[in-house]
């Protein structure tokens, strides 16, 4: 992955979780993955398209996501409802649309698609050809991975 | 006419043969469409082309690999169409009118429309004389090509369409090629070396300390260094009265002090880089592609963008640069050096900014930084050249010989991989030129 795109991602993941949901973030080791990828039961999706193509998952546990979403809307969830997956939504949405306006900044053009949000246990992703970075983030909710699979058009 | 016949008939019958085959060869039994990519005649079995077109607006996949050039709406089915000149990396001549042409495959399971520089007409030939493609043949990968035939004095190549287009043939294709041409892989070559003679123990202690302190694989690659190394060693430890094994990383970093290429980490001195210049040979075309893996804070990807923009002058390079470091190859895209760690041979193409020394845009608009590991897939189309110095060294058995099949499959024909000064690049299909102090291999 082209370095250039790596710290917009990880700085804006880090901003806005930090502001929206946990101000005691850490932000683990970034790594490198070629092959499929676990899920860990509710995964977020965005597609990019311009100067690169490819994706970004937001991938975390059902758990997780339930009380992500609930320290966002300032209340207790008990169901992985409607209300809890906009939320997760919208949480992608915000942290991949700065992570795109801060690669604007710098001269790399991107088109967002919409947000998508899967649920299920045992699931997995594959990207043929491209490997992603993981961005892992710890919040006190629990563990969150950024996986981050972009290349050169 | 089969020759158990001739053998129960008379004499006549036997002359009658003997017209037969002459007639043959006139016989048309083999229609091809032919059309030209980048200057030069192919041809397509006229029984797998369904038609041709001439269409424009297509609509673009996102997610797509770059050779695809999106669907098209082909009265009512809808077909992926493919730029075959992007898919084989020959030229795309400038179009302005948008509209291209387009030869429409029906292949076993789909339908697929591939976009040519021009279609010329339907040639009819005899299947027998279709000779099988030369091994040398430059522009597409020999797999893909069914064989070369001559008609009214032009050569066409004639593409083998099943295969270039069926997924699992051409992965199949890929392992074939990889089992002939390499007989003996290098783990078994490995395992057959083992040292014996010269102190065996300890020379096996060695190896196995190498990898535990510096991550260094004893291998093929190096193996003739390291004995060489390993015998100095004994003998220079013995003389302190020291033990030859390595006790810690420094000690092993010691031992290899002296395995590091010219240059590791630093920019290189006009000497070097004059003689990867000569190494490298001058390509057709406008365009020269470059892969430098394990380039770390980017020293070396910069002495190679600037030694390929002294010799390729008018080309266009483009030049990949690696590395699984994501600390180093952070810093590479905006690499800071003071003056007087930099040779006199790039002061054109170095300039003073707020913080310190760095290279003009011209030199870092030439290098796309990377941050990847090379074991894993990439989509990197073939290079004219790899630079992968001291590299190999540092993987394991298994990856070092996936790696160099990952090089010579990313390479172009006649490409050239130089690999560390210490390194020897095992395995057929590679020429050495060995020019002093790099040491070049050619793709063959």
């Amino acid at each position: 992955m082209r370095v250039e795109y790596i710290n917009p991602f990880v700085e804006a993941a880090f901003n806005i979780l930090k502001e929206v949901v946990d101000s005691d973030i850490k932000r683990g080791e970034l790594y490198l993955k070629s092959t499929s990828q676990p899920v860990l039961g509710v995964a977020a999706i965005v597609g990019l398209a311009g100067d690169v193509e490819g994706r970004v998952l937001f991938d975390m546990s059902e758990v997780t996501a339930l009380a992500i979403a609930g320290q966002m809307n300032g209340e207790e969830l008990s169901s992985f409802d409607d209300l809890a997956k906009a939320t997760i939504t919208e949480l992608a949405n915000m942290i991949t649309a700065q992570a795109v306006t801060k690669l604007h900044e710098l001269g790399f053009t991107f088109d967002l698609t919409p947000p998508a949000i899967f649920t299920g246990e045992n699931m997995e992703i594959t990207d043929a050809g491209v490997e992603a970075l993981i961005v892992p983030i710890e919040l006190s909710q629990g563990r969150m991975e950024i996986n981050v699979a972009v290349r050169e058009r | 006419m089969s020759s158990e016949l001739i053998g129960l008939n008379d004499i006549d019958l036997l002359a009658d043969t003997d017209e037969e085959s002459k007639d043959k060869a006139d016989v048309i039994d083999y229609k091809m469409v032919t059309f030209s990519l980048g200057g030069k005649d192919y041809g397509i079995d006229i029984m797998k082309v369904k038609e041709i077109s001439k269409a424009s607006k297509f609509t673009y996949v996102p997610n797509s690999i770059p050779f695809v050039k999106g669907v098209y709406n082909l009265r009512g089915d809808i077909i992926s169409v493919i730029d075959l000149r992007l898919m084989f990396n020959l030229p795309v001549p400038e179009n302005k009118t948008a509209v291209e042409n387009m030869i429409i495959l029906r292949l076993e399971d789909n339908t697929i429309g591939v976009i040519v520089d021009t279609i010329d007409k339907v040639v009819g030939i005899n299947s027998e004389k279709i000779q099988p493609p030369h091994p040398l043949f430059g522009d597409i990968n020999i797999k893909f090509i069914k064989g070369i035939v001559e008609n009214k004095e032009k050569l066409y190549i004639i593409l083998d369409v099943e295969s270039i287009f069926d997924q699992k043939s051409a992965e199949n294709a890929i392992q074939q090629k990889s089992y002939s041409r390499e007989a003996m892989p290098l783990a078994e070559q490995a395992a057959e070396k083992k040292p014996e003679s010269e102190g065996g123990v300890d020379y096996s202690f060695i190896v196995e300390t190498l990898a535990a302190f510096s991550h260094f694989t004893v291998s093929p690659v190096n193996d003739g260094w390291v004995r060489n190394r390993f015998n100095s060693w004994s003998k220079q430890r013995t003389e302190n009265g020291l033990n030859a094994q390595l006790q810690s990383a420094a000690e092993a970093g010691e031992f290899l002090n002296s395995f590091g290429s010219p240059y590791s980490g630093h920019f290189w001195e006009e000497d070097y880089s004059t003689a990867v210049s000569e190494i490298i040979p001058d390509v057709d075309g406008g365009t020269y592609s470059a892969w430098d893996i394990g380039c770390g804070k980017g020293e070396e990807a910069y002495s190679t963008a600037v030694c390929l923009k002294k010799k390729f002058s008018s080309k266009k390079i483009k030049l990949y640069a690696n590395d699984s470091d994501l600390l180093n190859i952070s810093t590479a895209p905006n690499l800071i050096f003071s003056r007087n760690s930099i040779p006199a041979m790039y002061d054109d193409w170095v300039t003073e900014g707020s913080n310190g020394w760095h290279f003009i845009s011209d030199i870092k608009d030439l290098i796309l930084f990377e941050y990847h590991d090379v074991t894993h897939d990439n989509q990197l189309a073939p290079v004219d050249l790899i630079v992968a110095r001291d590299f190999l060294s540092y993987l394991s058995v298994n990856d070092q010989q996936k790696l160099i099949e990952i090089f010579y499959d990313k390479l172009k024909p006649g490409g050239i991989l130089i690999a560390g000064s210490n390194e020897v690049v095992v395995g057929s299909g590679w020429e050495a030129l060995n020019k002093g102090r790099v040491p070049a291999y050619k793709k063959i």
